[in-house]
């Protein structure tokens, strides 16, 4: 701890020894270069096309699987098709109420674990979730782990199942940034499609850690959505 | 390529042009990222106010960063972080190694970090008998090759499929293959069962928080999520630079790096950690530790110039887009950071001794400071850094002796500003100069017989033209044609 605390000391007066012998060339400086504007740049969007429309299109452009329904009923459908087409051994499923429930609806021969250990996760087939928020601009979730157990759920499965409601999408980072920080969560993931990489010869491969396929479910009860 | 030093920088920068498989790789690094970030940059409404808004968020932060890092630190402190000040490398390492033996700890994983590249963390840990294992595909690649990564974001960049597929068959045993989902499968089996027993995670950090204490980190892979969620234990090391005042700023940055970087509108994945979990039975580790390191940053902000050094948020945009990197690669420049970012932080990192090649890797194109999405005028550091070159402050020597050194460079600068600015004498000049030069240039070169006569000539025009004395002057032409036109 001395050592630390002694280095920080040491660290924050060079800081200040360096800042301070930079003054008498500060001036010079910057008189040659201009003030920037304090507008920053966002991102262009068609102000016509609603959030949800939006999302999906942001979603489908980097491989997620995006659909919309409109009810809980039509909800559990969809993961039942899912389920139906991937016929996991495991299901593993967030501590969330809705999932929850919508997981109970399911007919399913798979084992459904509620509250899986790290160790049970590392084995599952599917994990189910909710997302807090998403983001239109760029197809992203958004998981804060105060409000949903969903951190390794979402994360070790080779499929990430989401189920979003859609009066939680909003139009850009900044939005979703001003929301989180009100009640910041010890962590936040923001999630945008599969997991990817590019690393050989910078040919696309899907799924390298995180999940292989993304599906989100969205639930919107608006129909012309 | 491998083992070699900035020193040798010439040497290596001609072996690598005649490397026709890594030029063939550089060439699809520039086409596919660059190509990809002209479209991506348009996707924003206003590029150039997002790049200035995050030049003034850095230049803030850089101006008072004694008082953000405090604000960073007391925020994390309070979230339940701990945190580590560690003035060089050395001290880093030694920060990491207790952590470890404080668990009594031997599964270490890492995620990518520049930081920890910087300070050859591994090798420290290894001296130790802790092999920590890279996650990221293109590091545990390097890794596995016993090699250095070659570009800040795509590290094995330099290496073809095929050799990754002959290193795999080597080290995990897998069956000979040319599918890139193979490859990417095989990692994912072997890193998985890693993540598995993995007691610390050592991560890099994107950006800190000042007003929250928040780390942010960024990937498109998931590792980094992995490191950061499964082990007991998490510790990230950030560079002192990257603080940032507030976290509304992360938007402008979120809009800049993943764009610069790789060509995306957003990475897959970013992780916002503020502090360790609430709860015992919660999610993610017990304990997180972030190192605050300087390691010669603190000495950038002496000056406006080399202040600029810390905005970079490591994109890599300035490698792709600089000719110079495009056709030798990063191994060349012998050090961590290469491309032209490297050839201005390594010289101030590691001193200018070992280094004074690198601020002359660059044709001062400026095709660097044209993507830098925070603004930074590499060409004005490079010239900062061959302006010290040229005083000798690389090689230690004294002012005294630098004025002595200097004074006949002095003298014939005194003698041209005494000619240009006395317009008779500057036309007699050119006279004679077109005179004597008969004898000396031919063609754009030095005729061979003068060669060694005059020595600056001779070496100059190996690799280049020499200026010749037109045969009529813009002065003469006026005087006797234009002058006498009335169009």
């Amino acid at each position: 701890m001395t050592n630390t605390a002694s280095a920080k000391g040491e660290i924050l007066a060079s800081i200040r020894q360096n800042l301070a012998a930079s003054r008498r060339f500060d001036t010079v400086y910057n008189e040659h270069h201009i003030p920037a504007d304090r507008v920053a740049g966002s991102e262009r969007h068609d102000e016509a096309i609603g959030l949800l429309s939006r999302f999906k299109s942001n979603l489908d452009a980097v491989a997620g699987k995006c659909q919309v329904v409109h009810n809980d009923r039509e909800a559990a459908v969809a993961i039942q098709n899912i389920v139906d087409d991937l016929k996991p051994l495991t299901i593993a499923v967030s501590d969330s109420d809705i999932i929850n429930d919508l997981i109970d609806r399911i007919n399913t021969d798979a084992t459904v674990l509620k509250n899986a250990s790290k160790g049970e996760l590392f084995d599952c087939d599917v994990g189910v979730t909710t997302a807090q928020w998403a983001m239109a601009e760029t197809g992203t979730l958004v998981l804060e782990s105060g409000r949903e157990r969903s951190r390794l759920t979402s994360l070790l499965p080779p499929v990430h199942i989401c189920v979003l409601d859609a009066k939680n999408i909003r139009g850009t980072m900044g939005e979703i940034l001003q929301i989180i920080q009100n009640d910041l969560s010890r962590t936040v993931t923001f999630v945008t499609g599969p997991s990817r990489t590019s690393d050989i010869e910078l040919t696309l491969a899907i799924g390298v850690h995180g999940p292989r396929e993304l599906y989100v479910i969205v639930i919107s009860d608006e129909t012309n959505a | 390529m491998t083992n070699l030093t900035s020193e040798t920088f010439d040497q290596n920068a001609r072996a690598a042009l005649r490397d026709t498989q890594l030029r063939g790789a550089l060439d699809n690094l520039v086409k596919t990222f660059g190509e990809r970030r002209k479209e991506v940059i348009k996707t924003v409404d206003d590029w150039e106010a997002l790049r200035n808004r995050a030049r003034q968020i850095k230049d803030e932060t850089l101006a008072h960063l004694d008082n953000y890092l405090e604000q960073f630190t007391g925020n994390a402190e309070k979230a339940g972080a701990t945190i580590h000040w560690a003035r060089d490398g050395k001290e880093v390492c030694r920060i990491v190694l207790d952590l470890i033996d404080a668990i009594d700890a031997t599964n270490v994983v890492k995620s990518k970090s520049m930081a920890t590249e910087e300070i050859h963390l591994n090798h420290a840990l290894e001296a130790e008998g802790i092999n920590p294992i890279e996650t990221d595909l293109g590091e545990w690649i390097i890794q596995l090759a016993n090699e250095t990564p070659s570009h800040i974001v795509v590290p094995a960049i330099h290496k073809t499929k095929g050799q990754i597929a002959a290193l795999f068959v080597e080290k995990t045993g897998i069956e000979k293959t040319d599918d890139v989902d193979v490859l990417t499968n095989t990692a994912r089996k072997v890193l998985r069962s890693r993540f598995a027993e993995a007691e610390v995670g050592i991560s890099g950090v994107n950006f800190g928080v000042a007003e929250t204490g928040t780390i942010l980190i960024l990937e498109n892979e998931g590792n980094i999520r992995l490191t950061t969620s499964l082990p007991k234990v998490h510790i990230a090391l950030m560079g002192i630079e990257k603080v940032i005042p507030k976290f509304a700023d992360l938007d402008v940055f979120l809009k800049l790096l993943p764009r610069s970087g790789t060509g995306q509108r957003l990475t897959t994945y970013q992780s916002l950690i503020t502090g360790t979990k609430l709860e015992r039975d919660d999610e993610g580790p017990d304990e997180v530790h972030i190192i605050l390191m300087d390691n010669g940053r603190s000495r950038m902000l002496a000056h406006p110039v080399t202040r600029q050094s810390l905005a970079c948020i490591r994109c890599g945009a300035c490698l792709n887009a600089c000719p110079v990197y495009q056709q030798i690669g990063g191994h060349a420049y012998g050090a961590v950071y290469p491309g032209p970012i490297g050839a201005v932080i390594t010289p101030q990192l590691t001193g200018l001794a070992k280094t004074k090649q690198l601020p002359y890797a660059s044709s001062l194109c400026g095709a660097c400071r044209e993507v830098c999405p925070v603004k930074i005028d590499i060409p004005a550091l490079l010239l900062h850094l061959r302006a010290e070159i040229v005083d000798g402050e690389a090689d230690g020597i004294s002012a005294e002796t630098r004025v002595k050194k200097k004074f006949g460079e002095r003298a014939v600068f005194l003698m041209y500003s005494f000619l240009w600015r006395r317009s008779k004498l500057y036309n007699f000049g050119a006279k004679l100069s077109r005179f004597f030069q008969k004898g000396v240039v031919k063609d754009g070169k030095a005729r061979s017989g003068f060669a060694s006569l005059v020595p600056p000539l001779g070496a100059w025009t190996k690799w280049r033209d020499a200026p010749q004395v037109a045969p009529r002057t813009f002065k003469e032409i006026w005087k006797e044609d234009l002058s006498k036109r009335n169009d």
